[in-house]
């Protein structure tokens, strides 16, 4: 060992941002020894029912950690986290392996241990990546019931040491989920890729992550002390006091940078010329507050009330709960306004309680958003009483997402119109606004915008019904900028319109906390955003910097062009 | 009553996780015993794990196989799930 405590450094896969300094923490997964012995006749139904035991408790955990998720807002990581629910219903892991402790007649580990085994065995033979991905799922799962089944054949995340790198072959999505920051500062791993479950996770998390695919050389050196910076992939082994006081220096001015953005983000946001620009947050769970206060933000831009119903999803909520939740909302947010989006549920938003009742071909184009609330009018009527009785005094403003037309546009209002009528005294006037997220929307946004208060416009949705393509399917999503022409050209519509009968616009969605696309959207005319909390800061500093004559000038020549490289290279220039 | 029927593969991204627990679910209180057979692989449709062994790829074909009361009714909801590309 006589490269011991010799400074390394190791060019890695950047998978999540941010840099991390600790103490390496080699989980060594799958070297443990199952015990193994005959069990007799007798003894069968004891096991079949200890084996029961550990499928409830291991469901148990996944249904904390799914929570959990959903309560983060981190979504996509809590449908990795369903899956695994669901396989444990899988008659392999059911019928199947009952049936196999009566027939081999040996402790339920050791016959858990050989039906994986032969699962993977199966499953290893055959060479197709994307489904090698979820082979990790399954043996996350079985490791998680045999954890159950004998206690202690693994470190519990919650067991590993704080301050921690965590050095593995390759990470089980659960695991990284239930992660505590306080004690995983960053994970390194030999296997993976950037759209693996764990990466996905690891990023909602803001832990970071870098893939370095020849960790096993590095086994046999000694290692105290790591670094890892997430953004540029750069793994370094023994750093040396210099290097470390660098990368100290560089975690504390990307920190203070941000503390520093966070205090200024407090003032009125104007760019160098004087146009005032709005940045506004976006709000899911209430626990989203805390960030909101923090952030500076001038109001909330999009208060997303789905979340009451995403974490309730047995049963709709009900009156007495969302007027509780609301005004909460509103205490919290003080006078700054609100954005109240009601219920936008249906599409990729699934509800379980409504489970038979909603059963869709194509949910993306079926009963979500207002369509729903309109299909639903029970569940519509109940929510804006709720609202309609926290709201008094209160800057709030009403949201309608997903409005195709005037039909349905008319439609909503003549429910609100018969709430309000019914509730004595009526709460002071409420603005409308509407969503335009659809492409029959920004058509028809001279009309919408003639009979609605204000206008925001969800890019993520446009983009996708305008290109027809998702954007979180990365075989299409990827190949398009969000600043294609002809998002361009309908951005540039819905500004002319709303001015035109001097209605308030935003915009929400992705576009709106790139830093990138900034100066093309102010060129474009907009000048209110709603981003997430954290980026509030960032997005209002970067307005500053900026002047609306220069973006004007841009965005002239942006509509010039006729495809989205040519605009996302003017952009990078 | 045994029925079957052949379907190919639609969806871009083939029967991986999330269709297999989709087919599992729709077999859930299903009466016949349902088979499905890709590239001389043979699994019980009822397991979404085994559904993954067949490692069904976009353009695959699979056999189908049912045998039951509801073997008929069962076939047509399986393809409908193959044609809508497992979308709820």
């Amino acid at each position: 060992m006589d490269k011991k405590e010799e400074e390394i450094w190791i060019q890695g896969q950047p998978i999540s941002e941010g840099i991390a300094m600790g103490i390496p923490f080699f989980l060594d997964l799958g070297a443990e020894s199952i015990p193994e012995f005959p069990i007799t006749i007798g003894e069968v139904d004891d096991e079949i029912t200890r084996y029961r035991d550990a499928l409830i408790s291991s469901r148990h955990d996944l249904q904390q950690i799914e929570k959990g998720l959903i309560h983060e807002g981190s979504e996509d990581a809590a449908d990795v986290i369903a899956t695994h629910i669901q396989m444990l219903d899988d008659p392999i892991m059911t019928t199947g392996m009952e049936e196999k402790i009566r027939q081999m007649l040996q402790n339920t580990e050791s016959v858990f241990q050989t039906v994986i085994g032969n699962y993977a065995q199966k499953y290893s033979q055959m060479s197709d990546h994307f489904f090698q991905q979820r082979l990790i799922d399954v043996m996350d799962l079985a490791k998680r019931v045999l954890r159950h089944l004998c206690l202690e054949t693994q470190v519990a995340v919650t067991e590993i040491p704080f301050n921690s790198i965590v050095f593995a072959n390759t990470l089980e999505p659960s695991y990284t989920a239930s992660a505590p920051t306080s004690r995983v500062h960053a994970f390194v791993t030999e296997v993976g890729g950037v759209s693996s479950h764990a990466a996905l996770i690891a990023r909602a998390k803001g832990i970071p992550y870098v893939i370095c695919p020849n960790l096993q050389s590095l086994r046999g050196l000694q290692v105290s002390s790591v670094i890892v910076d997430g953004k540029t992939g750069d793994l370094i082994l023994n750093p040396t006091m210099q290097t470390l006081q660098k990368y100290r220096q560089k975690k504390t001015c990307m920190k203070t940078h941000y503390q520093l953005l966070q205090k200024e983000s407090h003032a009125q946001t104007e760019t160098l010329d004087g146009q005032q620009i709005k940045v506004l947050a976006n709000i899911g769970p209430l626990s989203d507050l805390i960030g909101f206060k923090q952030s500076g933000a001038d109001g909330v831009g999009l208060f997303r009330s789905e979340y009451l119903f995403l974490e309730h999803p047995n049963q709709p909520p009900t009156e007495e709960f969302q007027y509780q939740n609301y005004k909460e909302l509103i205490e919290q947010v003080g006078d700054k306004p609100i954005v109240f989006r009601v219920f936008d549920v249906g599409g990729d938003k699934k509800l379980d309680f409504l489970g038979p009742m909603l059963k869709e071909p194509n949910p993306m184009l079926g009963c979500r958003g207002i369509r729903f609330l309109l299909h639903y009018p029970v569940i519509f009527r109940t929510q804006l009483k709720a609202l309609f009785r926290a709201c008094r005094g209160a800057d709030v403003r009403i949201l309608l997402p997903f409005v195709a037309d005037c039909d349905e546009w008319m439609r909503a209002t003549q429910i609100m119109a018969e709430v309000l009528a019914e509730l004595s005294p009526a709460p002071s006037y409420i603005p409308v606004g509407c969503m335009i997220e659809i492409p029959s929307a920004v058509m028809a946004c001279g009309a919408l915008a003639e009979r609605s208060q204000f206008l925001s416009i969800g890019t993520n949705d446009l983009f996708q019904y305008t290109l027809g393509a998702d954007r979180n399917n990365p075989l299409v999503g990827d190949a398009y900028s969000p600043m294609h022409p002809s998002m361009l050209q309908m951005i540039v519509r819905v500004v002319q319109e709303a001015a035109r009968f001097q209605r308030s616009l935003s915009v929400c969605g992705e576009v709106a906390s790139r830093p990138l696309y900034l100066p093309l959207l102010l060129g474009l005319g907009i000048t209110e955003i709603s981003c997430s909390p954290r980026d509030v800061p960032i997005v209002k500093s970067a307005i500053r910097k900026l002047s609306l004559a220069s973006c004007q000038a841009l965005a002239v020549k942006a509509l010039s062009m006729s495809s989205s490289s040519e605009i996302t290279q003017l952009l990078k220039n | 009553m045994k029925v079957s029927c052949s379907v190919t593969v639609k969806n871009s991204s083939g029967l991986h996780a999330r269709p297999a627990a989709f087919i599992a679910k729709l077999l859930k209180h299903a009466k016949s015993s349902v088979y499905f057979t890709c590239k001389d692989q043979r699994v019980d449709a009822r397991s979404a794990m085994n559904l993954l062994l067949l490692m069904a790829r976009q353009h695959s074909e699979i056999l189908i196989e049912a045998e039951g009361d509801d073997a008929e009714e069962i076939c047509r909801l399986i393809t409908n799930a193959f044609e809508t590309e497992f979308e709820v």
